[in-house]
């Protein structure tokens, strides 16, 4: 059996795991595997998501009161910082977006100049300018609330390294959330309904320098680079 | 609560929003408890799964994809992984069967990926194509955790010959899932 064909035994051994009649040793190997082996760990994933229909028979039954102040206490007994740091302050966000705009300002964006050039045709009604303090580099942002697609026009910015550039709506409270990579020399970023309508005007846009492909977590990892308001055009 | 709100919340907790997590337990802390009380029959034993299975989601809610499983799937599998390793962690850590019993029909498929939502309820359908005791113990094992050794006894058959029924129920599920 070569490597990375499913053998009856794996598919098998996945799908014990995910009942849970294993034995604890057993389960705990399993794990171990999941680490190393990409395919087998496919596997298991796919049979989670086949049984968890199954899921239905769980009747919700309300834990008492006291858990949750139990679960807060041992996370956060300490006090110690969110997680968050940096990327959690909101009032380093708000900073870094007026920073943003003065900056694009101050390098010449003409926003009018840029969005001509990318899409003569309907007009995107919101806009945001990304820009970094004390940098000339910038790019602009604009959102067709109608199709959902995110025009993006770089001004003199690339990557070195090979690392890719990760735009993220950094939401009034809580993480951001990806919005995809910036394409390279700029273009079209279609994003899904649920998201388009979360950009609002005023809603907070980010780029941070993130591996090649994005993002390894689902979260920003790299420094931010760029950042800027959207704002009604 | 939709799918898509829940993993919003889970989004935010990701990057330490204690609201956010907050949120996400008022939403879901009753399915989950259901499950740890299912599988654990204990009160004392859930209420012990249920917070360590939120502390879990604090620290592990970045690992979230929103492409790979439901919110909800992802948040039951987290409380079900740790109530059956709680019921497994009192019971022997090796069972003594062979290993990896003799199974028929090799996956005719093996590269087909099983997809999520509408193809999930397939498995129902799939289900209803084995026998209805082999179809019993699969729900039964997924529902309420037990071990290869209760279900054995269950069934009255020798572990063995539990090991090599449901191994191969698990292929004849698989080969369903895959056509």
């Amino acid at each position: 059996m070569t490597e990375g064909e499913r053998s009856p035994d794996d598919t098998a051994l996945a799908g014990e795991y995910v009942l849970g009649v294993l034995p604890l040793a057993e389960r705990r190997a399993v794990e171990e595997r999941m680490l190393r082996d990409p395919d087998f760990a496919a596997l298991v994933v796919s049979w989670q998501a086949h049984l968890s229909s199954l899921d239905d028979a769980y009747q919700p039954q309300s834990p008492p009161q006291g858990v949750k102040a139990r679960i807060d206490a041992r996370l956060f007994a300490e006090a110690a910082p969110a997680a968050g740091g940096l990327w959690g302050s909101l009032v380093f966000w708000r900073g870094l977006a007026f920073a943003g705009l003065a900056a694009a300002a101050a390098i010449g964006i003409f926003r009018d100049d840029l969005l001509g050039s990318a899409d003569p045709g309907a007009a995107p009604s919101l806009v945001a300018e990304l820009g970094a303090p004390g940098s000339s580099v910038g790019l602009v942002a604009a959102l067709d609330p109608a199709s959902g697609a995110l025009t993006i026009t770089p001004a003199a910015f690339s990557p070195d390294d090979g690392k890719s550039l990760e735009l993220w709506l950094v939401p009034g409270e809580g993480a951001p959330v990806s919005l995809g990579l910036v394409p390279d020399d700029g273009g079209r970023l279609v994003l899904d309904r649920g998201l388009a309508e979360r950009l609002d005007a005023g809603a907070l846009l980010a780029v941070s320098l993130e591996p090649p492909g994005g993002s390894p977590t689902g979260g920003p990892t790299g420094p931010v680079v760029l950042s800027g308001a959207l704002g009604k055009k | 609560m939709s799918n898509d709100d829940l993993s919003g919340l889970i989004a935010q907790t990701a990057l330490g929003d204690r609201k956010a997590f907050s949120a996400l337990y008022a939403e879901t802390a009753a399915k989950l408890f259901g499950v740890t009380m299912r599988i654990l029959k204990d009160r004392a034993q859930a209420e012990d799964a249920v917070q360590e299975v939120y502390v879990r989601i604090w620290r592990r809610a970045g690992s979230f994809r929103v492409g790979q499983a439901s919110a909800m799937a992802w948040l039951v599998t987290i409380a079900r992984n740790q109530a059956i390793d709680m019921i497994r962690a009192r019971q022997p850590a090796t069972l003594d069967y062979d290993e990896a019993p003799d199974v028929a029909d090799p996956d005719p498929d093996p590269e087909a990926r099983a997809a999520m939502s509408g193809e999930a309820r397939r498995i129902e359908a799939c289900l209803g194509e084995l026998e209805a005791d082999k179809a019993k113990a699969v729900v039964a094992a997924y529902v309420e955790g037990l071990s290869y050794q209760e279900l054995a006894e269950a069934n009255a058959v020798p572990l063995n010959t539990m090991r090599t029924w449901l191994r191969r129920s698990l292929l004849k599920l698989r080969e369903c899932l895959n056509r």
